[in-house]
């Protein structure tokens, strides 16, 4: 028992440093930077600081450092900047409380008006994270959005049966969290849930209304995960049209990999149908930076990378099928195919440069087993034949059977189809054959925004049968409704704003100046339809009211 | 930039583009009137020649009563279940352009130098009405099986089709697949490259300024695939891969392709289609060919290699083979090499050559499809048969040296030649330049096996005189 507890206790402090060690990784340029601004002698010194005292106390540590998958250079390079910087081992501890706290808090939606402490502490974490700093003009129209009244709405009060897992019974169904000691998260397992790895406190945070809160560290932290973690294991996805892969991280999150098909500028032939075009990798990054900033926050997170497909995907497959399909091209590039319906063969071989690859990585949703999701039939499905129609593309009333149909005849789904429509316009994304819920909270409740690989196709196009629901059922939250307009409005522009969040992932720039104006003009077109069904039948009758409990805010 | 050798007759590429010369002569005909490609051929014994009119009148009539026959079965159907097909009338011309190249194939050639057939021929090819469009006979072979696990796609898998015109000539329609600017992506194997038409046209035409003449005609045309494929087609499959895309174009798609999804649908514009049209060869039933593997054929797999990839004496061995031991085979395999490498075609396999002519007849060029996908790189590895065997025809060797001049320059001439069709342009510049670049390579690697075996080993003498036929 007294053994038992030692060994907690050492390997409690082994992931608290760490934790230190990790976040130092990425001040190391900072103080790097700051090292060299101070004397020549002081910086020349730096390096050789009794090193062998150092590294015998370290040994241990260094050991499991390297088992984790840093190079032992480096670390020992952390280490030493780290006994010469006296002020980081508080910053850093510093900047992780601060971080925790800003999650405790945004754990229950809202915040209080804390607006420039928030923001520097945003900006401190993006620092961390890696990404790039907002804008070059110094001001940030994506913070300017996110203090906006209208992104500041309360959620309701939840209770255990709103809530995904309940933290203390469901989350010891994660078999994977409880057993190997390598991982990172294993010491802390009978911790409390901040310690948990990002991915299960992300699963944990869904709830009957979002899949993410609008602020928190764990969303940054998790998007710096799918950038950044270790792949240990590769495999690929079977049922799905066009080639996917699953990807499982050092710290056991999974995450579903699409690889780059096209360029940034090309564009969907006229020709093509849309049950023919290629998925692209930056739709699906940009349809979820679109969807949070439309505040549906209901695209799992996405994150872009730039993938070794030598040693992350080829070295690190068990799945035969794969392997098989890897050669070098003539121009002695890495090239692969996989196997799948669509697109998979020699002709439509993905090639990196001679072995980069760029993908989107997703964040996955809870195992199934553990949360079971219903698939619904989007009422508004294409008839996905060359020749056939369907029947709402023939039927100008069909709004009116639909509403008469569970579970669109009442709560908000019907009103949420309808965001759906508005999100996948703004895209461009006419594959929206299904939608899918979570299963524990029956019909009241968000849908989920999953396969946006289809959207982004063509800036030059709107295609304006995507809004059809809209224009048949004349209905719209007003929470939307409000802020499609803000988001009209020259200091809130879509484009501007999306341009700005699209900055933050690692494959930036994601969409090409086209894409983001295209977006404009589609709002712009949302607005009409919507200006006309309130023209016609009157706006109480169409704009439907979800922020009664919060009217002080708008 | 390719680099001039001091060897040949060469001066670097100026910027008269120009095919005309300075007085305003034209370089093709010039090219045609130069004593190189006035050499006659002896006179041809009845033997000599591919097919008999006689022969070939009773195979026409058969074919034409054949046709009959079937349309008026087939009207009969059509009514019966309601499909409208174009029906044209058909015209029996004893003195049609096609019978007369397929009467003029002798084992010299193809065609003859001033064939009057062959640009009648071109001409009916381009403007002729379409009365008729068929899967070709290798994509009937599959009887409709896909098999998608295939790298290497079996020819029957891509899209062309068999047009029968008016006068009962037959065509095989290769359609656009890819831009004139667009070139091959650099990470694409040579067994998964594009069909090009425009590289079909050129060869033809590339083939007949060399002189080999060993490309049946091939002519350029803007089809209408609705009108003149869609709506003149029996074949209830053919029938069934036609539809309207989003862009209310009309679309179709190789079956197989299509179905693996390796590739999407060709689309007209709305239903205007460029292609290229290149004559049918005599049935194989009155002139049986043979499909002989070539020596210098690519492994066709992403990893392997051929033998004479890694052992430069290849040819040594190859040398002591038949039918390459004797006779002008292994000969025109370089000449054929050099046709390859100046297209850039890596996709050479298998060549054919009539039964009849035997060992010693010519070499016929067909599928040119991929070449002229890169203008950017010179392939030097088709060029292998040349460099490890160091022999040439001293009739092809200076065809070449001649066309190196500034006066018959290739891409001159080239242009020249290929303005006549209607889908001018249709090589690029680049692609025109690259002739000339790789032309100097080819007399360079001449230059190189002279300097190591001398001219007498090199230059072989050939002028028509087969050395088997005592």
């Amino acid at each position: 028992m007294i053994l038992f507890r030692k060994f907690r206790v050492l390997l409690l402090m082994v992931f608290l440093i760490a934790c230190t060690m990790h976040i130092m990784i990425d001040l190391l340029p900072k103080l790097e930077k700051r090292a060299a601004g101070a004397d020549s002698a002081g910086s020349g010194c730096q390096c050789a600081h009794h090193p062998g005292s150092e590294a015998q106390g370290w040994g241990k540590q260094r050991g499991r450092a390297a088992d984790a998958g840093w190079p032992n250079k480096h670390t020992l390079r952390i280490l030493q900047d780290f006994s010469n910087e006296p002020g980081s081992n508080l910053t850093s501890h510093s900047l992780e409380k601060s971080a925790a706290n800003g999650d405790k808090e945004s754990g229950r939606g809202s915040r209080p008006a804390a607006g420039t402490e928030e923001q520097r502490r945003r900006t401190l974490i993006g620092e961390a994270s890696g990404a790039r700093t907002v804008t070059a003009r110094g001001v940030s129209r994506l913070s300017a959005l996110f203090e906006h009244p209208l992104y500041k709405t309360d959620l309701p009060a939840l209770t255990d049966d709103d809530t995904l897992f309940n933290v203390n019974s469901d989350i010891r169904l994660y078999p994977k969290t409880t057993d190997g000691n390598e991982d990172d998260s294993s010491p802390m397992t009978e911790s409390t849930p901040e310690s948990y790895p990002n991915w299960l406190r992300f699963h944990i945070g869904i709830n009957r209304y979002e899949l993410y809160p609008r602020h928190g560290h764990v969303l940054d932290a998790l998007l710096k995960d799918l950038a950044t973690q270790r792949i240990t294991s590769v495999a690929m996805k079977s049922g799905g049209t066009q080639l996917k892969l699953i990807m499982t991280f050092q710290n056991y999150g999974q995450a579903l990999f699409k690889p780059m098909k096209q360029t940034r500028e090309q564009e969907t032939p006229p020709d093509f149908f849309y049950f023919s075009d290629f998925e692209r990798h930056n739709a699906e990054v940009a349809a979820f930076h679109l969807d949070r900033i439309l505040d549906f926050r209901r695209v799992p997170p996405v994150a872009g990378r730039l993938v070794n497909m030598t040693r992350e995907i080829r070295d690190v497959t068990r799945d035969k099928k794969l392997w098989r399909t890897f050669f070098i091209s003539p121009a002695n590039n890495v090239c692969f195919y996989g196997e799948c319906s669509y697109y998979c063969s020699t002709e439509h071989a993905l090639c990196g440069k001679p072995d980069q690859i760029e993908g989107s990585v997703a964040a996955f949703l809870p195992d199934l087993n553990l949360a079971k999701r219903k698939t619904w039939r989007n009422p508004w499905r294409r008839s996905y034949h060359k020749r056939k129609k369907a029947e709402w593309e023939v039927d100008p009333d069909y709004c009116d059977e639909v509403k008469q149909t569970p579970p669109y005849d009442r709560g908000s789904r019907l009103l949420d189809v309808m965001d759906m429509t508005i999100f996948d316009f703004l895209m461009g994304n006419m594959d929206r054959h299904h939608y899918e819920t979570f299963e524990k909270f029956g019909n009241d409740t968000f849908i989920i925004h999953l396969d946006n690989g289809r959207g982004f196709g063509k800036h030059s196009h709107d295609e304006l049968s995507i809004l059809v629901p809209l224009s048949q059922c004349c209905r719209v939250k007003r929470s939307t409704y409000l802020r499609l307009q803000l988001l009209a409005k020259e200091e809130y522009q879509l484009s501007s704003i999306m341009e700005e969040s699209l900055l933050r992932d690692r494959l930036s720039p994601l969409l090409i100046q086209p894409h983001l104006q295209a977006m404009d003009r589609r709002l712009q077109l949302v607005l009409q339809v919507l200006a006309g069904c309130i023209k016609k039948e009157g706006y109480a009758n169409v704009v439907e009211e979800d922020l009664a409990g919060d009217k002080g805010g708008v | 930039p390719p680099q001039l050798s001091n060897w040949t007759f060469t001066t670097p590429l100026d910027d008269t583009t120009t095919s005309q010369m300075a007085d305003g002569s034209s370089k093709l005909e010039k090219l045609f009137a130069h004593p190189l490609y006035n050499i006659q051929i002896p006179p041809l014994g009845p033997e000599e020649s591919l097919l008999q009119v006689e022969q070939l009148n009773e195979y026409y009539m058969k074919k034409v009563s054949h046709w009959e026959r079937h349309m008026k079965l087939y009207k009969e159907v059509a009514v019966l279940s309601n499909i409208t097909v174009k029906l044209h009338e058909m015209t029996y011309d004893p003195d049609a352009s096609w019978l007369n190249f397929h009467l003029g194939i002798n084992r010299y050639a193809l065609y003859s130098r001033d064939d009057p057939a062959v640009l009648q021929l071109l001409k009916d090819m381009s403007n002729l009405t379409i009365v008729n469009a068929d899967y070709t006979q290798d994509e009937k072979a599959l009887k409709g099986a896909c098999d998608c696990t295939q790298v290497v796609k079996p020819s029957g898998h891509h899209l062309k089709l068999a047009l029968k015109l008016r006068n009962f000539a037959k065509a095989m329609f290769k359609p656009m697949r890819q831009q004139r600017d667009e070139e091959t992506p650099e990470d694409f194997f040579y067994f998964v490259d594009f069909q090009r038409h425009n590289a079909e046209i050129a060869a033809f035409h590339l083939d007949r300024i060399l002189d080999f003449r060993r490309v049946p005609p091939v002519a350029g045309r803007i089809v209408n695939v609705s009108g003149e494929v869609l709506q003149v087609t029996i074949n209830d499959d053919l029938r069934a891969v036609f539809f309207t895309s989003p862009a209310n174009n009309t679309c179709f798609f190789a079956k197989c392709l299509y179905v693996c999804k390796t590739e999407y649908a060709v689309c007209g514009n709305p239903d205007m289609l460029e292609g290229s049209l290149a004559a049918y060869l005599p049935g194989l039933s009155i002139a049986p060919r043979l499909s002989i593997p070539n020596p210098w054929t690519r492994s066709y797999s992403f990893t392997g290699r051929q033998e004479w990839e890694v052992n430069p004496f290849f040819c040594d061995a190859i040398k002591q083979l038949h039918p390459y031991n004797s006779g002008n085979r292994l000969l025109n395999i370089i000449d054929m090499s050099i046709f390859d490498f100046l297209i850039g075609n890596m996709d050479r396999h298998h060549y054919e050559i009539f039964t009849k002519f035997g060992d010693e007849g010519f070499l016929l060029h067909l599928d040119n499809a991929r070449g002229f996908g890169k203008h950017s790189k010179d392939e030097m590895s088709i060029l292998a048969p040349l460099s490890q065997c160091c022999m040439i025809k001293r009739s092809t060797l200076l065809r070449l040296q001649l066309l190196a001049q500034p006066e018959f320059r290739l891409s001159d001439v080239m242009m020249e030649s290929l303005k006549t069709d209607l889908l001018r342009p249709v090589l690029t510049k680049p692609h025109l330049l690259a002739l000339d670049r790789r032309l100097q390579k080819v007399l360079r690697t001449v230059h190189r096996c002279v300097r190591r075996f001398g001219k007498e080993e090199v230059i072989t003498s050939d002028f028509i005189k087969p050395t088997a036929k005592t």
